[in-house]
């Protein structure tokens, strides 16, 4: 009974944002003069409208998803981890750069070369706990801030030592991925590629982690109050390290499936430009860091830009209404944390 | 000077202050007494203008007054020294005194003046400061003084000293009671809010005991003694429950010379032995805040000993995780529930499964199994009679008694050979209290150890086989069930002796 109604405000809560959202936009599109229904068609046809439109957005929505994951479990133990776009980064260089170098093509370079990328990224969020523990240093701090580390760094690794010299000009890139080595599109001739399936598979697993096995207890405990954890005996310093690790690993399983599978090379800006990370993070906070709700929500989010984009195409409405639905989904996400923030503080008062 | 009628303030469905009536005269030292959540600070919150009173009047000088910010407070001449100082510690002693009300050489804050007039006001009332040392530099002593003088600077006529002495050494102490009598010399009125009985013993002139939120006495110095007014503090009926002669077997609890430093460094528990044998409930009584949390953390691996050892059953677990010491067999009713004992927004069951989720038939290599959980869970529940609409409902709706014996049912049902039961019954009502009494005895019946630790003095003694006392960090006494009494435990309580 309590369980439905728990599931049932879990759902209202970003659905009810999602419609102020659309509503706003309304006003916008209205500002500017087009017919309101007709925009939202073109968004919808856009994002869903032919099989071509519907790969485009579950392409867009595969880095969206394993982000959004990443944060999700950092912050189901209670971990705020800011710097998925950093790990997203350095996923997707290292991953770039290994693919080349392995000796030999194939599976096991994709693996492999995946495999290196998630190290990196989960060593890189790894490093910010580690901080954390020894330093006291914040991670909301310390995650943000290796971001900009990470970014340039990877920025830096593909003009000067790994750039590809063999095209002239234009942004800096790494050299192309072989066709044996690359991530399989799921049907020929569209964008989406087998990352899908690997974030469809990755949100259940993790459902199936959070809810169903005793480490998954033990970070949801630690999120939910860490003393009762620790009187527990559950060992923070472990669940820290192990969580941030893996919230770092998926970021850069975002950035390795994205090179291996879309781009087949990293190219500088590609990953940041479309913001991919803080669009998870989004996710994850608007589905409560529930895996599957992050997943759904990533779908929608990505639909909402490829959408934008139809729009764009076909309507005198610029695509910034896709920026407006998210600042309204920001702002609400924002009023969610500082009405918990006003109701914890006026139960320590009270006491 | 002052006067306070009928004052009422209520949080909610929680009152915590109810009817206070109290008065101050000039020159006067008055001092209020009470246990921790008696609600003494909450009405000097709203004296110094950081609450306001749900009903009831406030009169400054005769006259009736709405006191709703700190600085209306100082306007009226009162003046509160916090428990825990507010003072900037890169700043001089000069500087933090004068804040906000700066002596200025045209718009440059002129620091030879304020050094000069900070050095004369502490003169006057007999302080010996360095105007220019740093804060960070002087003792904590000297921070209190500095304190006190800010809010003589402000021109306070009344000052508020909420538990002043908690940080101090006890030459501090002695110290800063010669302040206050001199600042009483000087003309000022002082409100002194502690539960050290001894200290207003001996420098109060009249003494308001709160209980629960009421004056439960309202009396000068020289018609009482430590042993009322304990007894005012604490005083509740005492039935003593009939305890089943067991014969007490081994030591399971073996605590042998434990110190322990709070976070502030300072001496929280001092050289404590105690023992508890099987089939024995060994009570620790004391007044909140004289070193019961931090054993209880120590013994419970929550936090670390800087000396002694700890054993459970033969077994060296001294500053061992908080998991090993379980699993040596300890269990663990926390002093407070809803910091310690149970995660609010988690479920029934997942705040039930805590102690042993790790383990089958719960879980299966790590996989939790979700029937064996369910029922367990309803086991519980049903034995321990917690009251919920189902399992899957969040701690936070249930009632406090509801949640205590949750965790009563999560703690005492492994059948562990130790039970550590801190405050076990605080704030819950009667009917929950006698059904976790209850089960404390039977375990201790089955031939377990209790250690039981409670300011509650009767759960104390309704309990407890041997009773040990607890004051400042120290054991200061040891009972038998057959000739403890409650006059005697307040005593060492309040830091008396007792011969």
């Amino acid at each position: 009974m309590s369980k439905m109604k728990g599931h049932i405000s879990n759902i209202i809560q970003p659905v009810f944002a999602i419609f102020v959202g659309l509503a706003v936009g309304t006003i916008a599109i209205l500002l500017a003069g087009e017919s309101v229904f007709l925009t939202y068609r073109e968004m919808w046809e856009g994002a869903f409208g032919s099989l071509y439109f519907l790969s485009n957005t579950l392409e867009r929505s595969i880095p969206i998803i394993l982000a959004g994951l990443g944060v999700a479990f950092a912050f189901r133990a209670g971990f705020f981890n800011l710097g998925a776009e950093g790990q997203l980064v350095m996923g997707a260089v290292t991953t770039a750069i290994v693919t080349v170098y392995l000796p030999f093509q194939g599976f096991l370079n994709l693996v492999i070369s995946i495999g290196a990328g998630m190290l990196i990224a989960g060593l890189l969020s790894f490093f910010a706990g580690w901080m954390e523990q020894k330093f006291q240093i914040n991670l909301l701090i310390s995650t943000l801030l290796l971001n900009y580390i990470a970014v340039l760094f990877a920025g830096y690794l593909v003009s000067e030592p790994f750039r590809d010299t063999t095209s002239s000009g234009g942004v800096a890139h790494s050299v192309m991925v072989e066709d044996a080595s690359k991530l399989p599109k799921l049907l020929t001739g569209m964008n989406v590629h087998y990352g899908f399936v690997l974030a469809i598979i990755i949100t259940i697993l993790l459902a199936f982690i959070i809810k169903r096995t005793t480490f998954g207890y033990e970070v949801r405990m630690l999120g939910q109050n860490m003393f009762f954890a620790q009187y527990g005996g559950i060992n923070r310093k472990k669940v820290m390290f192990i969580s941030m690790l893996i919230s770092g690993m998926l970021a850069g399983l975002a950035g390795s499936v994205e090179v291996m599978g879309m781009h087949y090379r990293f190219i500088e800006g590609a990953l940041t430009t479309p913001q991919f990370a803080w669009t998870g993070l989004m996710a994850a906070l608007l589905a409560n860091s529930n895996p599957v709700g992050t997943a759904i929500i990533a779908i929608f989010l990505a639909a909402l830009d490829t959408g934008a984009l139809g729009v764009e195409r076909n309507t005198d409405v610029p695509n910034a209404i896709s920026d407006i639905i998210q600042a309204v989904l920001i702002l609400f996400i924002s009023a969610k944390f500082t009405m918990a923030f006003i109701k914890s503080k006026r139960k320590r008062g009270a006491k | 000077m002052l006067e306070l009628r009928g004052i009422t303030k209520k949080y909610g469905e929680f009152t915590a202050n109810d009817q206070i009536d109290f008065s101050l005269v000039k020159q006067e030292i008055h001092a209020i007494v009470g246990e921790n959540g008696a609600g003494k600070t909450t009405l000097m919150r709203m004296l110094y203008g950081m609450e306001e009173p749900t009903s009831g009047d406030i009169f400054v000088h005769d006259k009736k007054r709405k006191i709703q910010s700190p600085n209306d407070a100082i306007g009226l001449g009162i003046g509160m020294v916090h428990q825990h100082f507010m003072l900037f510690p890169s700043f001089t002693i000069a500087e933090n005194v004068v804040f906000h009300h700066e002596p200025r050489k045209k718009w440059r804050y002129d620091r030879k003046k304020a050094n000069q007039e900070v050095e004369q006001l502490a003169k006057k009332f007999g302080m010996e400061i360095n105007p220019n040392q740093k804060i960070s530099d002087a003792p904590v002593g000297v921070q209190q003084r500095v304190e006190i003088l800010k809010v003589l600077y402000q021109g306070a006529e009344i000052i508020i000293l909420d538990e002043p002495t908690a940080v101090l050494t006890p030459l501090e102490v002695k110290d800063l009671l010669n302040s206050l009598r001199e600042l009483v010399k000087m003309g000022k009125s002082i409100i002194l809010i502690t539960h050290k009985l001894n200290e207003v013993m001996e420098v109060a002139d009249r003494i308001t005991v709160l209980r629960d939120g009421k004056v439960s006495g309202s009396l000068k110095k020289e018609a009482t003694d430590t042993e009322e007014l304990s007894r005012l503090m604490v005083g509740r009926e005492l039935q003593k429950k009939q305890l089943p002669k067991v014969t007490s077997g081994k030591a399971v609890l073996d605590v042998n010379q434990v110190y322990v430093n709070d976070s502030k460094n300072k001496a929280a528990v001092e050289n404590i032995s105690v023992q508890v044998h099987q089939g024995e409930i060994v009570g620790v009584a004391g007044v909140s805040g004289n070193g019961q949390s931090e054993l209880i953390q120590a013994i419970t691996g929550l936090v670390k000993t800087s000396a002694g050892k700890i054993r459970i059953n033969d077994h060296d677990v001294t500053n061992h995780s908080v998991r090993q010491i379980r699993d040596r067999g300890l269990s663990h009713i926390p002093e407070d529930r809803y910091l310690w004992g149970a995660a609010k927004s988690a479920s029934i069951l997942d705040n039930l499964i805590m102690t042993d989720y790790r383990k089958s038939p719960l879980a299966q290599r790590g996989i939790l199994n979700k029937g064996k959980i369910h029922s367990y869970v309803n086991n519980s529940i049903k034995r321990f009679d917690v009251k919920a609409s189902s399992i899957n409902t969040s701690a936070q709706y249930l009632s406090g008694g509801n949640l205590q014996k949750l965790i009563a049912a999560r703690e005492i049902q492994k059948d562990t050979p130790l039970l550590l039961a801190a405050e076990p019954t605080r704030g819950v009502d009667i009917g929950a209290m006698e059904f976790i009494h209850e089960q404390i005895i039977e375990k201790r019946n089955n031939g377990d150890a209790v250690l039981l630790i409670s300011s509650e003095l009767s759960e104390i003694l309704a309990l407890s086989d041997r009773v040990l006392v607890m004051f400042e960090g120290k054991i200061v006494g040891e009972f038998d069930r057959e000739n403890v009494s409650e006059e005697k435990l307040s005593l060492l309580m309040a830091g008396g002796t007792y011969e």
